[in-house]
């Protein structure tokens, strides 16, 4: 009987040591987590419903923030234009990635070469990028526009200078820029699907595209949830690209709501209206990866 | 294990409260000052300022804390929210000022400002219910840099200070084509990106014309001569500049324009660069901004034009043996001595007529007439009128340029949307 209770006591005592380590480990993280990152976004939330110009305190202000939000209209351009972005960098750089990670998961010579070509973009700095881009865009001696002019096109688009074509430009290449990191996950998830199914379908006598539909993105499906979760996040927070390609212009056309707290925070001090609009931004985040969690399980299910 | 996780804690506990002291209050001992300045390795006047005021004042020490120079006001807002700000601060534009002293971050400097010479230019936008918050050392003014020596290739003649707006296109034109003819590429003249090169003339010399009247069809004369100058061919287009990153210094400096409206800062910057070999030796002067209409033109009339000035203010979070150091700093900055010390390094001060003997003996600066009127005769304007409105005001007429001068949008329904938005997003608030 004793040495029972002793072996329990001693378990217990396992426990809770082994629980401690783990704490501690985790500690060094988490109290950064928790101070650098908790504390401000619970604050955010208070801040969305008071004026504050940083200096002093803040004042309770009730929904005022979200009612001028209301009624204005370049956080509806925004809005819109986030939305815009999103709508199209999503499907293109997921198909692009898909496409890549299937063309260069065979064995060819010099794969691990275009593999890394693939991935460049990702890992070259945005600013660079973005001067490189917009001299390529540049609509007097630009060459994509020679390039265009060349093959006929009369009037050949602004690119980044005009209304309506900045945010098709800024669309391509912020899905330039991504591909290559999309694709190495991608690649990641191809390995996982096993070959004899590949070889099963082809004694059935499937064709390649039955062979895709049947065989490959049944196998992708969680790594295809897993990036498009990443790369909603990733749309509906772009920032740093719009910022040095096109600073949200000409006029409005590619303000987006990022860069729209930015303005609204840092250089016109209207921290509490910024932190509104924050919240609206989380709120979108928050649902649209909901509904796709939810998507997900109703079709594993 | 045990001991180690109890090590493990007294570290994390060290660690966090060695993060929250640190503060040392200096209670005694000689008086250090600290000032902010941004870009010091190329930015020399703060360290002339700190020195020529050491020599007077040899007992106080003067500290230089540095900022970046495009983040000045965000990284200093947030230094002060934090309390961590240096003493003294630089206003480095107006656009901010309404900030910091509705935010009272500024301690009232009216006994400063009382003793201050009659030539110091600038002091009344830092006057806000009859108390002075910001002590000007500079004063700028957007003047007409132009090249000598392309001028004379094209068989043109100088500005002469007597030109509108209309006179400053036609020349523009007449360089560009009489350049190409002499086998040069570069054009007539140069308009930066930055908004103020249209719409700080047309605030400044519109009768009448007022950001916060919400009424910007002021704008549409300025817009109207710059859009049909891209047209024309006599300056580079707005696109191509914004996409292609041109430096203004660059398009001046390397003979790609033979005029440019730009700050008097880039005084300071061309005689360096032209010493230094990164920008071409080449004869230029200085003629006063274009005007609106002749009335203002001529050298017996003061040309009007805008800038604005640049001040130091105290942070009230100052210790009290301080205070009184601050100040005499402050009054040295903007005095005589202190006007010549910063005339000295290419810089223009605010008190401009005891600076000009200096500045243009320095080497490579102009020694014409012309030159030496259009740095001491001027109504300078301020480019951002101090208000709360100022800073939002100026993003919505940021889009308006940019929509406008890329062609995306026609002068006249940007003007409209500016307005709307100016109703709806800003003033009725």
């Amino acid at each position: 009987m004793t040495t029972i209770a002793d072996t329990r006591r001693r378990r217990g005592r396992v426990v809770a040591r082994n629980t401690a380590v783990g704490w501690s480990f985790l500690l060094p993280n988490f109290a950064g987590f928790v101070i650098l990152t908790m504390v401000p976004v619970v604050l955010l939330f208070y801040y969305a419903f008071t004026e504050w110009d940083v200096f002093g305190g803040a004042t309770w202000t009730g929904l005022d923030n979200f009612r001028q939000m209301a009624r204005d209209t370049s956080f509806w351009t925004a809005l819109r234009n986030t939305l815009y972005y999103a709508a199209f960098h999503i499907p293109l750089t997921l198909g692009v990635s898909l496409g890549l990670a299937l063309l260069l998961n065979r064995r060819l010579r010099g794969v691990a070469f275009f593999r890394t070509v693939a991935f460049f973009p990702y890992i070259t700095s945005i600013v660079a990028i973005a001067q490189i881009w917009n001299m390529l865009f540049s609509p007097g001696f630009g060459p994509v526009n020679e390039v265009l002019r060349w093959i006929g096109v009369d009037h050949p688009p602004g690119w980044t200078t005009s209304a309506d074509a900045s945010m098709p430009a800024v669309i391509v290449v912020g899905t330039w820029r991504y591909m290559g990191y999309y694709m190495l996950l991608f690649l990641a998830g191809l390995q996982t699907i096993p070959a004899q199914l590949y070889e099963a379908a082809l004694v059935d006598g499937a064709s390649a595209w039955q062979r895709f539909r049947a065989v490959t993105l049944p196998g992708l499906r969680h790594t295809t949830f897993f990036i498009t979760v990443l790369l909603t996040i990733e749309s509906f927070k772009v920032l740093d690209l719009i910022l040095v390609m096109t600073d949200g212009g000409p006029g409005q056309s590619t303000l987006v709501l990022s860069q729209y707290i930015f303005q609204k925070g840092f250089e016109e001090n209207q921290f509490g209206y910024a932190s509104a609009v924050s919240v609206v931004l989380f709120a979108i985040c928050f649902l649209v990866t909901v509904v796709q969690f939810v998507v997900n399980k109703r079709r594993s299910a | 294990m045990k001991r180690s996780l109890a090590a493990l804690t007294a570290l994390l506990l060290a660690l966090s409260a060695s993060a929250c002291s640190g503060d040392d209050p200096e209670e005694s001992g000689p008086v250090t000052l600290t000032l902010a300045g941004w870009s010091l390795a190329t930015t020399p006047e703060f360290k002339t300022l700190a020195d020529g005021f050491r020599a007077a004042h040899p007992d106080i020490a003067v500290e230089l804390k540095e900022y970046d120079a495009s983040n000045y006001d965000t990284q200093m807002i947030a230094d002060l929210a934090a309390g961590k700000a240096p003493d003294i601060y630089v206003q480095k534009n107006l656009k901010n000022f309404y900030t910091y002293q509705n935010g009272k971050q500024l301690l009232d400097v009216s006994d400063v400002a009382g003793k201050l010479g009659a030539g110091v230019g600038g002091l009344s936008s830092y006057q806000v219910d009859g108390k002075t918050w910001a002590i000007p050392y500079r004063q700028d003014s957007w003047v007409l840099f132009y090249n000598k020596a392309l001028f004379d290739k094209a068989g043109v003649e100088h500005p002469d200070g007597s030109w509108t707006w209309d006179d400053y296109g036609t020349v523009a034109r007449e360089l560009t084509t009489k350049l190409k003819a002499a086998g040069d590429k570069a054009l007539g003249a140069y308009q930066h990106t930055w908004q103020s090169t249209s719409q700080g003339f047309a605030l400044a010399q519109t009768a009448g014309a007022d950001l916060q009247s919400g009424d910007f069809g002021f704008l549409k004369p300025y817009y109207e001569k710059a859009l049909a100058l891209q047209a024309a061919g006599a300056q580079v287009s707005f696109g191509d500049a914004t996409t292609n990153s041109l430096t203004y210094q660059a398009q001046f400096g390397k003979q790609s324009a033979a005029m440019m409206p730009m700050g008097t800062w880039y005084i300071a910057t061309l005689l360096s660069q032209q010493a230094k070999g990164d920008a071409d030796t080449f004869e230029w002067g200085i003629a006063p901004a274009p005007q609106a209409t002749k009335s203002t033109t001529g050298t017996s009339a003061t040309p009007v034009t805008f800038a604005d000035p640049t001040g130091l203010g105290i942070n009230p979070k100052i210790s009290e043996r301080k205070i009184e150091a601050a100040k005499s700093f402050l009054a040295y900055a903007a005095s005589a001595d202190a006007a010549k010390a910063l005339a000295g390094i290419g810089v223009t001060p605010a008190d401009t007529a005891t600076a000009a003997d200096t500045i243009f003996t320095l080497k490579g600066a102009p020694t014409d007439d012309l030159s030496k009127f259009t740095f001491t005769r001027h109504d300078t304007k301020p480019e951002n009128p101090v208000s709360k409105y100022t800073a939002p005001l100026q993003n919505i007429l940021k889009d308006l340029h940019t929509a406008v001068l890329s062609g995306s949008k026609p002068i006249d329904a940007a003007i409209t949307e500016a307005q709307d938005r100016a109703k709806n997003e800003v003033l009725s608030k």
